[in-house]
């Protein structure tokens, strides 16, 4: 872990007005991220993993949010910052990766062009410059023939390598800081495997901080070195990767790992099914949002909310009124 | 293996005109023993869902026999089909748009008895709030919801009721919980393997996601562009695959364990089209051990263990298993 800090993220509570009430999608979120740091975001749908990654990155619809707390990326503020302030940092100091490079590239322009508008509009470059530097990103990607697939349109292209153009366009502004939300999700493994590949090593390479977003546990497992565990909103746990896994005092954390089948396990091993499901945003229970789940929950769970606390590991903090003993050589 | 209940030989099925064929599933044959669930594992585009609904006959095979119990599915038509076919049930991947939203889940469950004439009165109640409880939906609570008043999960509750209806013998798992949130997953994944036990199910489970299939399967079949790469034991399967693609596959998937040793190499490439297939054997263009032969003669599956059979002139030879425990 470096000791510079990139990103210092305080209190960040994001709050929707929608038809049926005020939605908390948000809620209190607060961490730091060092410099060449990767960290992993895990939770389920609705947990608000995604909503706080456009947060970070200050890509809020203009109507119907308010966003409060604090998002300080190597020292500018990005909460309530104009539209101008935000397209300085866009591009140079953070960019973004999103779920589905189908839709995320536009389907009438040729992919070149694409990673072109990045150049010349943040970063000044004269045309030619420009192209030679899209092509450039384009063999960096691991796109063959980048010269000729310069002049393709998205629609010619495979989901992997939409997904890698994608990449081309996040770190044409050479960022410090790539946000990528769900990047694999929706591709085969094998794909998936090429480019969480490329995102590892691009990130050493360029010397980046990385925030990984998923619901996908095996993602984040050998790719972060920490990670935040979302739950309806609000961190439930946070620390390095290897203690979120094996040394977990959130019984949410563990119900999430003990759900999720694994390869290693022999066929017809039982799974820890957590009862019922993820909570209504609209309409959350008092105390803990996991309590109505939770083996574990008490009265108190039911009325208070419990707020982060530090584990005996440095950076580990959990939400737990009943949180689960110390694992002497960690849990299954 | 006895008498096997579903039994597939040489089923293949392209679509398009002659100019554009795709050759989406192309000769393949296993066998499903009753009572046991046989996984169907590939890409997207191998030809996993397509094969599962062949087999139902939702599209038509352009070859190959399909037989349940004995009897020929291919030969039939018309009601003796949909008779038989009644053995039969599909589940689909998006539980929500599996259902109509504006009929209540009494209704869509007992929809099937309906329209064979099966039960009426106290008796279709009876069933159809039987079958409810069974998958965890309370029958008095909310049997008189609209399909749309539920969760994904529930929903994929609400069409397994629906599947079972008709005390089919065999049911096809077409991805069903891929699209759903892990915790619930899990739930579906135990509610099927309780049903299983239950009725004495027979599932064909077709999904991309290795660790799932592992899971729920006794055996595990792994399709590539439209052909069967390996077909075998579960835990044989995975412990030592003999496919160079399985390999690859398996090498691919990630593990939700930090610990878990970065596994194999990552394949490169994409598959080629289906529009246009590799003469001989289908992932010779990407496989780092294929020669000439491979482009020439195409390989059919032969066994390399008890029960493990592969597809491929150079299978990889089983050492890895060493003196491991079977």
């Amino acid at each position: 872990m470096s000791d510079e800090t990139l990103l210092r993220v305080r209190g960040v509570t994001t709050v929707f007005d929608t038809p049926q009430g005020r939605l908390t999608a948000v809620d209190g979120v607060s961490f730091d991220l060092g410099a060449h740091e990767s960290l992993g975001v895990v939770g389920e749908s609705g947990s608000g993993k995604t909503v706080l990654s456009r947060t970070i990155m200050g890509l809020q619809p203009r109507r119907g949010v308010a966003v409060t707390g604090s998002v300080r990326l190597n020292g500018t503020e990005v909460v309530g910052a104009s539209e101008e302030a935000k397209r300085e940092l866009w591009g140079r100091q953070v960019a973004m990766v999103f779920q589905d490079p189908m839709t995320s590239l536009n389907p009438v322009v040729k992919v070149g062009k694409q990673i072109d508008e990045v150049l010349r509009v943040r970063l000044g470059m004269d045309r030619a410059a420009a192209r030679a530097r899209a092509i450039e990103l384009l063999e960096m990607v691991g796109i063959p023939a980048a010269a000729t697939r310069y002049g393709a349109y998205p629609h010619s292209l495979s989901g992997g390598m939409r997904q890698r153009v994608v990449v081309a366009i996040a770190l044409a502004g050479s960022p410090q800081l790539l946000l990528a939300d769900e990047p694999t999700t929706g591709l085969d493994v094998t794909i998936q495997a090429q480019i969480l590949n490329l995102l590892d090593e691009v990130q050493g390479r360029l010397g980046m901080s990385m925030i990984l977003v998923t619901h996908d546990l095996g993602v984040v497992a050998t790719r972060t070195s920490r990670l935040v565990v979302m739950y309806a909103g609000r961190v439930v746990e946070t620390g390095t990767t290897r203690d979120v896994f094996a040394r977990h005092r959130m019984p949410y954390t563990r119900a999430l790992l003990e759900s999720s089948p694994k390869i290693s396990n022999p066929s017809h091993t039982r799974l820890a099914a957590i009862p019922g499901r993820p909570p209504n945003l609209l309409d959350l229970p008092a105390g803990c949002a996991f309590a109505p789940r939770c083996a574990y929950a008490t009265d108190r769970c039911r009325s208070e909310r419990p707020v982060l606390e530090p584990a005996d590991e440095p950076g580990h903090l959990f939400a737990c009124f009943n949180p689960l003993p110390v694992a002497a050589g960690g849990p299954s | 293996m006895t008498e096997p209940l579903l039994s597939v030989r040489g089923l293949s099925v392209t679509f398009g005109p002659r100019s554009r064929r795709v050759s989406a599933v192309d000769g393949v044959s296993f066998d499903v023993a009753a009572g046991e669930t046989l996984g169907l594992v590939g890409e997207s585009g191998c030809g996993k869902s397509t094969t599962g609904r062949a087999l139902m006959r939702i599209v038509e095979p352009t070859a190959g026999t399909v037989s349940l119990e004995g009897a020929d599915l291919t030969a039939a038509s018309g009601r003796a089909l949909r008779e038989r076919r009644t053995a039969m049930q599909m589940i689909f991947q998006d539980p929500i748009s599996s259902l109509n939203p504006r009929r209540r889940a009494r209704d869509i469950v007992a929809e099937p008895l309906d329209c064979w004439k099966r039960a009426a009165g106290e008796e279709r109640r009876r069933i159809v709030d039987g079958l409810l409880a069974q998958v965890g939906i309370d029958p008095v609570a909310y049997g008189d919801r609209y399909a749309r008043q539920f969760s994904g999960g529930q929903c994929q509750r609400i069409s397994i009721a629906r599947a079972l209806a008709m005390r089919p013998k065999l049911l096809i798992c077409d991805e069903v919980v891929s699209a759903l949130d892990v915790s619930v997953q899990a739930q579906i994944l135990n509610l099927l393997e309780d049903l299983k036990a239950e009725y004495g199910l027979t599932l064909l489970f077709i999904a991309h996601d290795l660790a799932v299939v592992k899971n729920i399967s006794d055996r595990v079949a792994v399709m590539y562009l439209g052909r069967l790469c390996e077909i075998g034991p579960a835990d044989a399967l995975y412990d030592a695959p003999a496919h160079p693609y399985t390999t690859f596959l398996l090498g691919a998937a990630l593990e939700a364990d930090p610990e878990a040793p970065r596994r194999g190499e990552v394949l490169e490439g994409e598959p080629p089209s289906p529009l246009d297939p590799p003469s001989g054997c289908r992932f010779r263009t990407r496989c780092p051990y294929a020669t000439e032969r491979c482009a020439t003669e195409t390989p059919e599956l032969r066994e390399v263990a008890r029960g493990h059979q592969v597809a491929c002139h150079f299978p990889l030879t089983i050492t890895r298993r060493g003196g491991a425990p079977d």
